[in-house]
């Protein structure tokens, strides 16, 4: 389902905050999946910069300058592209 | 008294601010869910009005996923029996966070209440180059907002003076949905409004804004209202509109429009790729290797010190109760008093006293665990080994707290959003060795062994600690496939603080109420608790004449408690102990620091040193005890058996009734209190009888 949406967007750099590198300058585009709500509740919200930090089982992101960390599963549910 | 309620998200400072603002001394801890119930106290402006102010747990937003979110939506809504609605709220956000603090603001606002909003944190705000224009903040709000620093108390007296009766004016809803939402919305308020609902339009956006909320069990609201929103909503989605995903979308382009102008991030900013300081320090805590090793090192600091810090103050604890015990022989006449004086108050009470010094220093070390960001990283640290047995890494915080007391920790995991983790989570919560069983391990280890140094001592002690924690877990992982729930392992995200200095002050004033609570139980339940033991071991008094009268030990076992001790003695002595310490293993089921002093009062009639001190008197005096056949009691492998015992049995009813309360059920607290026992009795039976083998 996430990649259906991925493939709609027709972006190509759009991807899975899970996919993309650590380090990296990436805005969300998309939330997709079931802890959607959750995501965006958090401080995940559509349009907004953040960076990933760290890899690994759960990844660290800086979100409006917090640190949120948050397993892969959840990661694959944030669409993001670079900037 | 009108009711004033403190709402926010995790950790932006709420419990610091209401500590500020009346007074109080509530737990406060720099990661997400301290507070998991509400908590009343009273708040008196400068003008003399007086209010109720509520501090509440925190949380992301009114749509509760865990059992604390919906305490406090419950409070906001008025929908919580036996508690009114909040005349005002004052917001909680932290200054440094605005971004992700405002959309928990604008739910709030929705609800038709006053609302001040405190700007708590700007010291940290400040220190990120962060600027807020407040008149400005204030003005796109529509509401008074104060800029504070809880922790300095600065601020506190213009949060009151905002707080003026008559209260500020409800502010309007901010946003604007689609044609469809707004007309559901339209409707289902004038529905409720007709039913005489109090608060019909915060009602009705927050039946639209949450399928849970329509969907579940509410005592507050008529089945009709919730089928008309359920009506409603699939109206909408017919035509393309999900009425949850455009009002939270609504409201968070509103916050970022005016997060635009009012809050303008400069200079070096993690966002421009640079580090802070705490990412800094992450990179080695939350190492794959370094932050492990530091986990463990840290873990054998914490006990070696429990050893070897504590040496000094136990000293002056047991100097003050050598002093009595001269005092009383010196002053009392013989009789009876003065053994009941000396044997059971002083004896007993001053056994269990005495360790209060090392449990004082474990309570200190997750004190700075708590205080300085520590815990949120231990956990992300954790989820690793937990996610094996099926739990998350969020377990770990309640599990963590379990080792000061299981109640606090049973009561934290009200934060996990899960209901399945959270039941695991409680059930194997009494598994970490909780404080009350520090003096007995202490008692037993410095037995066990008395040559050797504090490090050896905090090796073994560290093995009990970790005996618990892995046996819990693996508990975790059998009785996971027999819990009702989502199959799915939950996932993991937390918010990690940033790093800040150890809150000493803080620390200090728990510690001094923890002692103090402490010794209140040592002089009310425990010092009665001795006498009525002393009093079970002295009557019947042998009659004049009779060989028992001049035999102490023969006295004993015809005492009232010498009878009941002979008739467990055969459950426990496969275990590998005498009558006597089983006596001291049931009295432990009162609370588990009677051990210890049913042992000192039990064992007094032996002879001792007068030379020694009193603890290594009471270690002597256990060491010298006999079975009839002259074979020593406390071998190694019997106090290595007790040890065990004591790992796993489940002594504890405050813990009991209070996981009856949480699961609401009997079934799983009864259970758990049978399960530990049985697996207690099996796991130090395994101990002393395959060790009698191999020796
Ligand atoms: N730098 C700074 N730290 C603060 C301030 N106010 C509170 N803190 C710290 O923030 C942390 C969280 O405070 P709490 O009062 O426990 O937060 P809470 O909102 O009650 O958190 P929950 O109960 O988990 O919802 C603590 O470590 C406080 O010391 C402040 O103004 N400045
Ligand atoms: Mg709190």
């Amino acid at each position: 389902m996430i990649a259906d949406i991925a493939s709609d967007l027709k972006v190509d750099s759009a991807m899975t905050l899970s996919k993309a590198s650590a380090g990296c300058q990436l805005r969300i585009r998309q939330l997709a999946g079931s802890a959607c709500q959750r995501l965006r509740e958090i401080g995940f919200c559509e349009e907004l910069e953040i960076s990933k930090l760290s890899d690994g089982r759960n990844m660290i992101c800086s979100v409006c300058g917090t640190r949120l960390a948050l397993s892969k599963k959840l990661g694959d549910q944030v669409l993001v592209e670079m900037v | 008294m009108e009711i004033i309620a403190l709402v926010g998200n995790p950790n932006s400072g709420k419990t610091t601010l209401f500590n500020a603002l009346t007074g109080a001394n509530q737990k406060t801890g720099n990661y997400p869910g301290v507070t998991v119930s509400r908590v009343s106290g009273v708040l008196r402006t400068p003008h003399g009005n007086k209010f109720e102010l509520l501090d509440l747990p925190g949380c992301y937003s009114l749509t509760p996923k865990a059992p604390d979110e919906r305490i406090t939506r419950d409070v906001l809504l008025g929908d919580q029996q036996g508690s009114e609605l909040p005349s005002a709220v004052v917001c909680v956000v932290d200054a440094s966070n605005l971004e992700r603090h405002l959309y928990l603001v604008l739910q709030v606002i929705d609800l038709g209440l006053p609302v001040v909003v405190a700007l708590n944190k700007v010291d940290l705000a400040e220190k990120l180059g962060l600027r807020i224009n407040v008149e400005l903040l204030s003005e796109e709000l529509g509401l008074p907002v104060v800029p504070c620093q809880a922790n300095r108390g600065k601020g506190v007296l213009d949060l009151k003076h905002a707080m003026r009766h008559p209260l500020p004016h409800p502010s309007r809803r901010k946003w604007q949905a689609s044609k469809q939402t707004e007309s559901a919305i339209h409707d289902l308020t004038a529905k409720l409004e007709s039913e005489g609902m109090q608060k019909p339009s915060a009602h009705a956006v927050h039946l639209l804004a949450d399928a849970g909320y329509r969907g579940e069990d509410q005592p507050a609201l008529d089945p009709s209202i919730q089928s008309l929103a359920v009506d409603l909503a699939s109206v909408c989605a017919r035509e393309g509109v999900s009425t949850e995903e455009e009002i939270s979308q609504a409201r968070t382009q509103w916050v970022q429009s005016i997060c635009k102008v009012a809050a303008r991030r400069q200079g070096v900013d993690a966002q421009a790729g640079g580090l802070t300081t705490s990412d800094k320090i992450d990179q080695v805590l939350l190492h794959p290797v370094w932050g492990w090793a530091f986990f463990v090192g840290l873990m054998f600091v914490v006990f070696w010190s429990i050893f070897s810090l504590s040496e000094y103050p136990m000293g002056w604890v047991e100097m003050g109760i050598d002093a009595l015990k001269q005092g009383v022989s010196t002053l009392m006449p013989d009789g009876d008093v003065k053994d009941l004086v000396n044997d059971g108050v002083i004896g007993g009470v001053g056994s269990v006293v005495i360790f209060l010094p090392q449990i004082l220093l474990l309570l200190f070390f997750i004190g700075l665990m708590e205080t300085t960001g520590y815990m949120a990283r231990a956990a992300l640290l954790m989820d690793g080994v937990m996610s094996k047995v099926g739990l998350s890494g969020r377990a770990f915080l309640p599990l963590l707290s379990s080792y000061a007391c299981a109640i606090p920790g049973i009561m934290a995991t009200r934060s996990m959003d899960s209901a399945k983790q959270r039941l695991l989570t409680i059930l194997i919560a009494p598994w970490m060795s909780c404080t009350a069983r520090l003096p007995v391990y202490s008692l037993l280890i410095g037995m066990l062994l008395a040559g050797y140094g504090a490090a050896v001592q905090a090796l073994v002690l560290g093995g009990i600690y970790g005996l618990g924690t892995v046996s819990a877990l693996f508990a975790a992982w059998l009785l996971a496939p027999k819990v009702k729930g989502e199959e799915e392992v939950s996932h993991f995200l937390m918010e990690l603080p940033s790093y800040s200095k150890p809150d000493v002050s803080f620390i200090v004033r728990h510690l001094v109420e923890r002692a103090w609570s402490f010794l209140r139980k040592a002089g009310t339940v425990i010092l009665g608790l001795c006498i009525l033991l002393w009093a079970l071991e002295t009557y019947p008094k042998p009659k004049e004449g009779s060989p028992a009268a001049d035999d102490p030990a023969l006295a004993l076992e015809q005492s009232y408690m010498g009878r009941m001790g002979h008739a467990i003695e055969p459950l426990v002595k496969p275990l590998g102990y005498d009558w006597r310490t089983g006596t001291a293993l049931v009295a432990a089921f009162a609370a588990r620091e009677v051990f210890n002093a049913n042992l000192a009062i039990s064992y007094s009639v032996e002879e001792a040193d007068d030379e020694d001190k009193f603890l290594e008197q009471l270690r002597g005096k256990l060491a010298k005890a006999t079975w009839p056949d002259g074979r020593k009691v406390y071998t190694p492998l019997t106090t290595m058996s007790l040890l065990v015992f004591f790992v796993y049995a489940l002594q504890c009813l405050p813990t009991t009734v209070v996981v009856r309360r949480e699961t609401g059920s009997w079934k799983w607290a009864i259970g758990q209190l049978v399960g530990m026992t049985a697996v207690a009795w099996l796991a130090a039976f395994t101990v002393y009888q395959v060790g009698s083998l191999l020796s």
